[in-house]
């Protein structure tokens, strides 16, 4: 092989992991939560906080599967 | 016999045909048969000698048919030399040959030679054959407290289309009895090695039987099947799954098992028999587990060092001759040791076979999972095997992952070697495993806000649905109500923050300009709200309501005008200069009153809220 290879790694430290899926677990649920109460609370229908949750919710279920050692 | 019919046909071969071959002559043949183990290794030093006018580059090799049926591996090196080289040795190429005037019972190969070998020069190699099932178990079977006697059929003279100057043969044996073995002339025994020869000037296709009848007990174990999953996932991991389907290779068993006897004395009822097997892992290896179809087997041991993973497993039953027994051992490997990237292509690289350590594979198949989304897929293997692709459902998956499965027959240790696949796959693609996550939750929301959304009502005229359409119109307004009610407390918050900054600073203009914008604020307010209660007023379940919702604004207006009082009281008193105990003594009562109003104007917010 002419040019030298060169190791592959994950995008995100390993080690990492199980920082980061409490961390975005956190806020996903935080988001959640708030989503719902506003629901439940209000009488005019919001749309714009959902986009929001969604990222936080799955950013961190993403490395909660990663960090419970399911390599998905 | 089989042996004898087949002495006779090499002696006709060796009488009748005489071929006319290349010029080659063996000037000497080293042998060394390994039979320490129940693979078969020969491992054979040859200098090729050129007698004849042309220039050769090949030389063959032969086998006869029935050995060359369990041959498993062959290689032929350049011979090193009594001092190791320090390069890495190349192996020669080896392949196939079907010269015309053979015999039809040898399997021939040819070995290119690096230079042509040029009249009178000499060239020095090592040929390296591993053979399975080649011992066989005589007799073949035994009870458990009989010893395992093998067979060895072998010649003594080297078999090979050349004439051979000088050869010797060395047979290297277990340590354990030998029951018999073939006496020709300069047979010697050492211990546990056996030597023939050395044996001068052999005419080409010599073939001289000889036949080792042995006590082994080393453990004979076959895989019949084996199937290894290797699972990349680009997030850092390589997963190795290995399911074994395993049988004792040697002499089989008849009669009972008693295990009380094996357990008193194992050496004497069952040395034939293995307990154990050892694997060697990559170094680094981690969530190493060892289970079959019931479920987790815990006699095994792990220990892991910068070379290697050494685990050693046991069977549920230790391993007599004929049984069987399947498990499976999966382990993961970091990702960084496999993976690599080069000219733009990505590659796997690992090892083809099982790591355990002398396991005779009958069927070995490997099948290398790549992530979703891998493309152009190639594979690079040091010797041929069967390659075709599949696909495979996993975690988050929406078309498969494509399977390269690679199958090879007659597997030995020597087989584990590096084998490589080459694939294409670009960095975003790794993000289509969040995105799948994050569309699950955004349905899972959108879904919620329908359901709260859809009107499921039978009937639209009904009277409870009426009169629940309209309370909830009414809390529409109501909730604007104290939407606008907060305003005006942040105002009258901002007025007081106001007075304390003045407090501190003596800034008398931008206090007047804070109460400006309050009063500009407050009056918008009210604008806004004078709707809102004529609709409350107007609307008749709101009745309920009202009382409080006019009691409330009315305090707030209360509480605004005292503000404004003491605002304009305390602003007069910076303005004539006067002492600060001054300014608080004049507004003292009025301060009183306000948080008092205060008071109840968030009493009665939260007691709407509440409805």
């Amino acid at each position: 092989m002419a040019p030298p290879a060169k190791a592959i790694t994950s995008p995100v430290p390993d080690a990492w992991y199980p920082t980061l899926a409490v961390f975005m677990l956190a806020i996903g649920l935080v988001l959640t939560a708030s989503f719902f109460i506003y629901e439940a609370t209000s009488s005019k229908r919001n749309r714009s906080l959902a986009k929001e949750l969604t990222t936080g919710g799955g950013f961190g279920s993403l490395f909660l599967l990663l960090s419970a050692g399911v390599y998905v | 016999m089989e042996s004898f019919r087949f002495c006779f046909l090499m002696l006709t071969i060796a009488i009748l045909a005489s071929p006319a071959l290349s010029d080659l002559v063996l000037s000497k043949v080293d042998r060394r048969i390994y039979l320490t183990s129940h693979i078969v290794r020969i491992s054979s030093t040859m200098k090729v000698e050129n007698a004849g006018s042309e220039k050769e580059s090949k030389v063959l090799l032969a086998f006869p048919e029935q050995q060359a049926k369990n041959m498993a591996y062959l290689i032929a090196t350049p011979h090193e030399g009594k001092g190791k080289g320090k390069n890495p040795v190349v192996a020669l190429p080896v392949e196939a040959a079907n010269p015309k005037d053979m015999p039809a019972a040898l399997t021939l190969y040819s070995v290119s030679l690096p230079k042509g070998l040029a009249e009178g020069d000499s060239f020095t190699f090592d040929v390296l054959a591993v053979f399975t099932h080649a011992l066989r178990p005589i007799p073949e079977q035994i009870t458990q407290a009989d010893i395992q006697l093998v067979l060895y059929q072998d010649s003594a003279h080297y078999l090979s289309p050349y004439a051979v100057k000088v050869q010797s043969l060395s047979v290297k044996l277990p340590d354990s009895r030998i029951e018999s073995y073939t006496k020709l002339e300069n047979t010697k025994i050492h211990g546990s090695e056996i030597k023939y020869g050395p044996y001068e000037n052999i005419p080409s296709f010599s073939y001289s039987p000889i036949a080792v009848h042995f006590e082994s007990n080393l453990p004979f174990a076959v895989a019949h099947e084996l199937v290894r999953e290797i699972e990349i996932s680009h997030w850092g991991n390589v997963q190795v799954t290995e399911h074994y389907k395993l049988i004792h290779g040697g002499a089989q068993s008849k009669g009972e098992f008693s295990r009380l006897d094996f357990q008193a004395r194992p050496n004497v009822r069952g040395a034939s028999a293995f307990r154990y097997l050892v694997a060697n892992l990559p170094p680094r290896a981690h969530s190493v587990y060892y289970r079959d179809e019931i479920g987790n087997i815990s006699t095994s041991h792990l220990r892991g060092d910068s070379k290697k993973t050494e685990l050693l497993i046991e069977p549920r039953y230790p391993m007599f001759g004929g049984w069987r027994t399947a498990f499976t051992i999966g382990y993961g490997l970091p990702l960084q040791d496999f993976l690599f990237e080069s000219d733009g292509k990505r590659f796997l690289n690992i090892t083809f076979s099982s790591p355990m350590v002398e396991l005779v594979i009958d069927a070995l198949i490997v099948k290398v999972v790549l992530p979703e989304g891998s493309s152009d897929i190639s594979v690079a293997a040091p010797f041929p095997v069967e390659q075709w692709q599949e696909t495979k459902i996993s975690h988050l998956d929406i078309d498969g992952r494509p399977v390269v499965v690679l199958k090879k027959t007659n597997v030995v240790p020597e087989h584990n070697q590096f084998f490589q696949v080459y694939y294409h796959f670009s960095q975003l693609s790794m993000l289509r495993e969040p995105l799948m996550l994050i569309s699950g939750f955004f349905f899972f929301f959108v879904a919620c806000i329908v359901y709260m959304h859809a009107d499921i009502s039978i009937s639209k005229s009904s009277a409870s649905y009426l009169a629940k359409q309209q309370w909830e119109e009414v809390q529409a307004v109501i909730q604007q109500v104290q939407n606008i009610i907060s305003r005006c407390l942040t105002t009258h918050d901002n007025l007081e923050a106001s007075l304390r900054d003045l407090s501190r600073t003596g800034n008398i203009q931008a206090c007047k300009a804070a109460r400006k914008a309050a009063d500009g604020l407050l009056k918008e307010l009210s604008k806004e709200l004078k709707p809102l209660l004529t609709f409350l007023q107007s609307s008749p379940s709101a009745a309920q309501v009202l009382p409080k919702v006019e009691e409330l604004v009315a305090k707030e207006r209360e509480l605004q005008e005292k503000v404004m009082v003491k605002h304009s009281t305390v602003v007069d008193g910076y303005e004539k200069k006067l002492g600060a105990r001054d300014i608080e003594n004049r507004v003292a009562l009025q301060q009183q009153k306000l948080t008092a109003l205060r008071q109840e104007v968030d009493d009665l917010l939260e007691f709407i809220d509440e409805i």
